[in-house]
């Protein structure tokens, strides 16, 4: 039954690919056949939450990790204000619901990563939690820079790392901040390279740049092993099933 | 908690309700001595409770409200679905009102010679000098009585568009109430 409906669904895809054809300028025919292969690719992305990242965590696993701490009204960015529940006194709590989707859809981004092979890297500029992060990208079989950024990694990174790179598929920013007064210089670079980010962005951040922004707690070092653990084990379910298709493929 | 209140109709419910057993207390903190030897594995739990039904129906008075009170004091959360909304409501924050002068217990987390890094469940620690009475108690682990002054250090400076933070809060230490040293002494 499943397999019928692929194979309706590659052939709706093939009839609007010819359509959409007329358009171009292609001179090959579109007449690709459907393979197996192709179908089994297809599938982990029709799904809305592939690898259920959802049962990682919980709106109390993250109350008691104090993610929904913010800072004071004072240094509230404007961008963050839909994300907030209210202010408590002066002190600025995050609505942990929006979180909690915005966590989900973060986390399912970063299985798909880790499926598809992709180089992820984890950023943190505040020094209390910088050995944690670097533990969880070597655990997790990625990638940390928590040192000072020098300026074109990003830009400039054949001319500054002598040969060709290839630059990460994901940054996850642990704090986007650099210190109080500036944004990561990371965030704006990936954006220019058209690198998907993901970030944790506190009250006094600006989510613009980001694309899949979770609003939340970036101080504590409660919440930021959470986010970690988080993490790891999404990367860690995307390895696993990327290894368990080579494994059935070979 | 709350259903405690409303039932409290007998000496055994009102000592169990001034002791505040919340949700996130273990049983073994509730008042009754009953529910100290309550087994925490499944179906021994289901036996006492089957049991303590028949004798329900027997017992009369005060023992027969003291058996409903231990009963309602164990927590029945196996699968409670909390609301983010109800979680900040009965959170310790809320508790805590203007935090400005309130006295919390802190767990120092870091030294640095002669500074203490408290953490007392907050978004950020505070950061404290040892004080000179009972100072080589003051280590990691140990539990300390903090007076918050400031919960952030972030003011706004002239001429600046946000404030400027200093990812602290503000407290004054007041004493020690346990310390892994003083353990180990009193230990020997």
């Amino acid at each position: 039954m499943k397999m019928i409906s692929n194979c309706l669904r590659q052939r709706s895809l093939l009839t609007t690919q010819i359509l959409s054809r007329f358009n171009s300028t292609a001179i090959e025919p579109a007449t690709t056949p459907v393979t197996e292969d192709q179908v089994a690719k297809t599938k982990p992305l029709d799904h809305p939450d592939y690898f259920r990242v959802h049962n990682l965590f919980t709106v109390k696993d993250l109350f008691d990790a104090r993610v929904h701490y913010g800072h004071k009204e004072g240094s509230l960015n404007d961008f963050m204000r839909p994300y907030l529940y209210g202010s408590r006194l002066g002190h600025l709590i995050f609505d942990l619901d929006i979180t909690a989707e915005h966590l989900r859809k973060a986390l399912n981004f970063t299985a798909h990563v880790a499926y598809r092979g992709g180089i992820i890297c984890f950023f943190n500029r505040n020094a209390l939690n910088a050995h944690l992060v670097e533990k969880t990208a070597l655990e997790s079989g990625e990638y940390a820079h928590t040192r000072f950024w020098r300026g074109g990694i990003f830009t400039n990174a054949n001319h500054q790392f002598g040969a060709v790179t290839r630059l990460p598929d994901l940054c996850i920013f642990l704090n986007t901040q650099n210190n109080i007064l500036n944004q990561h210089t990371a965030v704006r670079d990936s954006a220019k390279m058209l690198i998907p980010t993901i970030g944790i962005v506190d009250t006094n951040c600006n989510p613009n740049l980001i694309t899949y922004p979770v609003p939340g707690n970036d101080d504590t070092p409660s919440a930021i092993e959470l986010y970690c653990n988080l993490f790891k084990a999404a990367i860690l379910r995307g390895k696993e099933e990327r290894m368990k298709f080579l494994q059935d493929n070979n | 908690m709350f259903h405690l209140k409303q039932s409290s109709q007998s000496i055994g419910a009102m000592v169990l309700a001034t002791s505040r057993v919340t949700r996130l207390m273990r049983p073994s903190i509730a008042v009754s001595s009953r529910s100290l030897c309550t087994p925490a594995s499944g179906p021994p739990k289901e036996v006492q409770e089957n049991i303590s039904e028949e004798t329900l129906n027997k017992i009369s008075g005060f023992a027969k409200s003291f058996e409903k009170q231990s009963q309602l004091a164990e927590p029945k959360e196996v699968e409670q679905n909390y609301t983010f909304a109800s979680l900040l409501r009965n959170s310790k924050l809320m508790d805590l009102g203007d935090p400005v002068g309130k006295v919390v217990i802190g767990k120092i987390f870091h030294v640095v010679e002669d500074d203490l890094y408290i953490d007392f469940g907050w978004k950020f620690h505070c950061v404290c000098t040892r004080p000179s009475v009972r100072g080589e108690e003051y280590v990691r682990g140990a539990r300390v009585r903090i007076q918050i002054k400031d919960l952030e250090l972030s003011s706004r400076f002239l001429g600046s568009s946000t404030d400027l933070t200093l990812l602290e809060a503000d407290c004054k230490l007041l004493g020690v109430i346990s310390s892994p040293i003083r353990a180990a002494v009193s230990e020997k």
